[in-house]
């Protein structure tokens, strides 16, 4: 608990350093502009549409719930599968500061992963924007905002460990990266990001892909980001539980791997 | 106090004899089948016991691969070591690597924010040293370009005005004499003896005898990861060139 603590006290003392460099990420991102934002936010909103237009024009699905809906799902997709992807060469990319300073090795997935949730946040308001256009401005509840604030805590904790996880296992297995983007692909269909919840209703009922729809990691967070959105309430305590329960369970199994790992890694890089 | 104390240090890892390994060749190569790329454990360092106190200026003197730079990157921190117990007490500064660790897409001032936060800088300290840092490297209005356009010199210029501007206490130095164009070179020379004046101790890596012989008062001579002989520094540098002479004449 002690070595813990001072492994945390560590990267809080390196702050500046690793906040810089995801500054310094974000800048190369949007190039410093507007429009930069814009520009990165096409694909969400691209595909929000398009998905919109297939599906009321071919299942008649109300676009009023089905946007916001579809767009909160595709944005924490994005945010999950670039932690993890980009989280693959975290301590690649790093190589020259690993090897000429000693600092924790858990800065350089916590790089990765701010830089993705700030992208994030950028999809996210627009998102609200999306559901109030839709439903009126007092739709989302103040409990509802509020909410957003435990399941971002969540989020960024279970992308900090997806990325140390992903980053570790690429150090060990080069060719990890390229077996996750298929992985990603196929989970990307398994999780209910494209179905409306009468979809996910009766995908769940069939024996044949109901548990893994069930099982499913990406889920418990997926409901604790949609819900305000979508329903303008706060998400149930249970969806808390499962988000809370699937998050340690995620950063417990990373700590460990980095624990092992933290010294060796320079070996193998 | 500034003080370095290593007792039977040993640092040993495992690599592939052939290639990195990817889980291709794990799943084909390691379940169904015996290995045709093993590992290799690499003993870097072996019993290695070392005290240096106060005011020592120690060489480190070896052939190519005897240990010397793995020994100094395990008293920066970069290595841990796998056997032993050490204690390196002081506010370290090191000098190797120093083309390495840039955002390539930045420019120099921003890399020498990085750079200065990485070594436990602060935004206010860093302000202060800015300019003094931008001053010596020479680099003018190239510190406002990324970095990625910077040659080869202009990169360790930078890198070395960025690592010098701190006032260590423990000072690590790495074959970093020869930095830069003559006119840089020359500063860089008088810049490191000043920091060496003020360093409480420092320990040096150098196939440079005659500098050594120069600067420090201690020697310790590695061969094959292990200390083979620790002792004044003209004692040592004698001993390793009549080594070397044998080896010649045989």
């Amino acid at each position: 608990m002690k070595g813990l603590f001072s492994y945390l006290q560590a990267i809080w003392a390196r702050r500046h350093f690793w906040l810089s460099l995801v500054r310094c990420d974000i800048r190369a991102r949007y190039r410093g502009s507007l429009l930069g934002i814009a520009w990165s936010m096409l694909q969400p909103i691209a595909m929000t549409t398009i998905l919109c237009g297939v599906f009321s024009t071919i299942f008649h699905t109300a676009i009023a719930d089905f946007a916001p809906y579809l767009m909160a799902g595709l944005t924490y997709w994005q945010f999950i599968t670039t932690t993890s992807l980009l989280g693959c060469h975290c301590f690649f990319t790093s190589e020259c500061y690993i090897r000429q300073h000693p600092a924790p090795m858990a800065i350089y997935p916590l790089r990765t992963m701010l830089g993705s949730a700030f992208h994030f946040l950028i999809g996210y308001v627009l998102v609200i924007g999306l559901s109030l256009a839709f439903h009126g401005v007092g739709f989302i509840s103040v409990a509802g905002l509020l909410s957003l604030i435990p399941t971002f805590v969540l989020l960024a904790a279970f992308g900090w460990a997806l990325a140390i996880i992903f980053g570790l296992a690429t150090v060990r297995f080069r060719d990890l990266k390229h077996l996750s983007e298929v992985g990603f692909q196929a989970l990307f269909y398994l999780t209910p990001i494209m179905y409306g919840p009468d979809q996910v209703q009766s995908l769940l009922e069939r024996r044949t892909v109901g548990w893994m729809f069930t099982l499913n990691p990406f889920v418990p967070i997926l409901n604790l980001i949609r819900d305000p959105v979508v329903a303008g309430l706060p998400p149930a305590l249970s969806s808390y539980l499962a988000g809370t329960l699937l998050t340690l369970t995620t950063v417990v199994v990373a700590g460990l791997a980095l624990r092992s790992q933290e010294r060796k890694i320079i070996f193998n890089l | 106090m500034a003080r370095i104390e290593l007792n039977s240090i040993g640092l040993t890892f495992r690599v592939r004899r052939h290639f990195r390994m990817g889980l291709k060749e794990f799943l084909l190569g390691q379940m169904f089948r015996r290995s045709r790329n093993p590992m290799l454990d690499v003993h870097a360092l072996s019993g290695v016991n070392l005290r240096v106190e106060r005011g020592d200026r120690v060489g480190v003197i070896g052939h190519n691969g005897a240990g010397k730079s793995t020994l100094l990157k395990l008293l920066a921190g970069v290595y841990q070591p796998t056997h032993g117990t050490m204690a390196v007490e002081g506010k370290v500064s090191s000098l190797f690597d120093l083309a390495l660790g840039f955002e390539t897409d930045a420019s120099g001032w921003e890399n020498i924010a990085y750079r200065s936060y990485l070594q436990g800088e602060t935004p206010r300290t860093v302000k202060a040293k800015r300019d003094a840092i931008a001053e010596f490297t020479g680099l003018g209005d190239f510190l406002n370009t990324p970095v990625r356009y910077y040659s080869a010199g202009m990169l360790v210029r930078l890198a070395f005005s960025i690592a010098t501007a701190i006032d260590p206490e423990i000072l690590l130095v790495d074959e970093v004499l020869s930095v830069g164009d003559l006119a840089f070179q020359e500063k860089a020379r008088q810049r490191m003896h000043d920091m060496m004046d003020r360093a409480h101790l420092m320990v040096m890596v150098s196939h440079d005898l005659e500098a050594l012989a120069k600067i420090c008062n201690r020697a310790i001579w590695m061969d094959h990861g292990r200390m083979i002989q620790e002792g004044p520094i003209e004692q040592i540098v004698a001993a390793y060139r009549a080594s070397a002479m044998t080896v010649k004449a045989a």
